[in-house]
């Protein structure tokens, strides 16, 4: 992963539900009271290039406490676990969140979640294969014109919805899928004038 | 950043190579051999077939020059019989490549040898690689019934510019193996249906590569064969199976290098335990 991803960049900007171990003057102002300082046991939602850090810092307590504990975001919480789980191609997974895979592996690579490593994988290769129908379908004889306008995502029809919850892995995922299968279309039909 | 250019051969890129496939051309006129950078053409003699490369005959044919024999794999029933693999015998994988050629060994009557380890053998360990392009896979002699690495832009090139030699061949043929099955219309509907089966096992291998993504499914099965993938249908997919195994990869990095560390751990403790098993025993 290259230091100017911009897709790196915006999942290090999702936020995950943090608690706060330790008494904090000054920064009183994140939970709405700036005259008081942070008390032990706050949830505040941070960004997580920051709860990583501040869970990671060691506070030069005894007991080796850190900052914060944080847990797992909602957006691959349980509940959304247990519907992937059911079916991996009826969740809209941008709903959760845009970089849905981008955080989930940073997520795994905080806290070690063996069952979310092996839902995530079926989840994953499940809806690749589903892209890749998608991605082949557009362009097709129907859709020639806004295939060639180079609209990724101008498809009609029942695939629309599951198109619009793809996150950003699988749309890049389909993008490559969709200009493998439009560049066959082109030189099949180009074939004749040479 | 620098190209704009995927990984990988482009599509035009590799119907430019299928070019260098030998084809068995009829010449209608005499043409001496020409010097080419990959060897010397055979000398055309009208009745008699000589393999040359497809740039080549395609220019012949339209020089009407001569006239293509298209391989055996392109006759509609070996088309046929490839699909019926494809979708009924073995709905898993592709069908597979054509075998290696083999050629009966003078010395044991009866059994044949991969030629490639009798030159090989002749060479002394030259380096012969009987890969793609020095495969005569398209030529008339071809075996039936398997597809060759370069199927598609052979079987498309022939359609495009010697679809009279393909539909010609097709009355031909059925005729000479005796009930093949279909008795052969007018010229333009056999290529026609050459074309229809083309376009099936196009559509049937491309449904084959999406459910080979679903395969990595499960943890240690990270495996996706691609045996028997023509060149044209690896220059589509590319970046799609590449994609996929890269997300694949990404999800389980963590897992993986948690296992590492477990393995390593426990490399450490046997060791260990090793080193006081034996302080025990003394």
């Amino acid at each position: 992963m290259s230091y100017y991803d911009i897709d790196s960049i915006l999942t290090d900007a999702e936020k995950i539900p943090c608690t706060f171990q330790l008494d904090i003057p000054d920064l009183g102002y994140l939970d709405n009271t700036p005259t008081q300082p942070l008390k032990a046991g706050t949830k505040i939602n941070l960004p997580l290039w920051l709860a990583e850090m501040l869970a990671i810092a060691n506070t030069g307590d005894i007991e080796g406490k850190s900052f914060v504990t944080f847990d797992l975001p909602p957006a691959i919480g349980n509940d959304v676990v247990q519907a992937l789980k059911a079916d991996p191609r009826a969740v809209p997974l941008r709903d959760q969140s845009a970089h849905f895979y981008g955080l989930a592996t940073h997520m795994m690579e905080l806290s070690e979640e063996k069952e979310l490593a092996a839902a995530l994988r079926k989840t994953f290769v499940t809806r690749a294969s589903e892209i890749a129908l998608h991605a082949r379908k557009v362009g097709g004889v129907g859709h020639k014109v806004k295939a060639d306008e180079g609209s990724n995502l101008g498809v009609g029809g029942a695939g629309e919805e599951f198109l619009r919850g793809l996150d950003e892995w699988e749309r890049k995922l389909f993008r490559k899928a969709h200009e493998g299968a439009k560049a066959g279309k082109e030189w099949m039909e180009g074939i004749k004038k040479h | 950043m620098a190209l704009p250019l995927p990984p990988g051969l482009t599509h035009a890129e590799v119907a430019f190579l299928a070019e260098m496939e030998l084809v068995t051309v009829v010449p209608r006129q005499r043409l001496e051999s020409i010097d080419l950078l990959s060897g010397k053409t055979p000398t055309l003699r009208p009745p008699h077939r000589a393999d040359l490369p497809l740039w080549l005959a395609l220019l012949l044919k339209k020089q009407r020059r001569a006239n293509i024999l298209p391989p055996a794999w392109l006759h509609p029933d070996s088309l046929r019989s490839i699909l019926l693999h494809e979708t009924k015998l073995d709905p898993e994988a592709f069908s597979p490549p054509p075998p290696a050629p083999a050629r009966a060994d003078p010395a044991r009557p009866g059994l044949a040898r991969r030629q490639q380890q009798q030159q090989e053998q002749r060479e002394s360990g030259g380096g012969v690689t009987l890969s793609a392009p020095f495969l005569a896979s398209c030529t008339a002699d071809a075996p039936a019934g398997y597809l060759p690495y370069h199927w598609l832009e052979v079987a498309e090139a022939m359609l495009a510019h010697a679809g009279d030699d393909v539909a010609a061949s097709l009355g031909s043929g059925s005729g000479g193996s005796g009930g093949g099955g279909s008795g052969s219309g007018s010229g333009s509907g056999a290529a026609g249906e050459v074309r229809g089966l083309l376009r099936d096992l196009v559509e049937v291998r491309a449904a084959k590569m999406r459910s080979s993504a679903a395969k990595l499914e499960g943890f240690g099965g990270g495996l996706m064969s691609l045996r028997g993938v023509g060149a044209m249908e690896l220059a589509e997919s590319r970046g799609f199976v590449l994609g996929v195994v890269d997300g694949v990869r990404k999800i389980g990095a963590s897992a993986e290098a948690a296992r590492r560390e477990e393995e390593e751990e426990r490399m450490g403790e046997g060791v260990d335990e090793g080193e006081s098993d034996e302080e025990m025993g003394f």
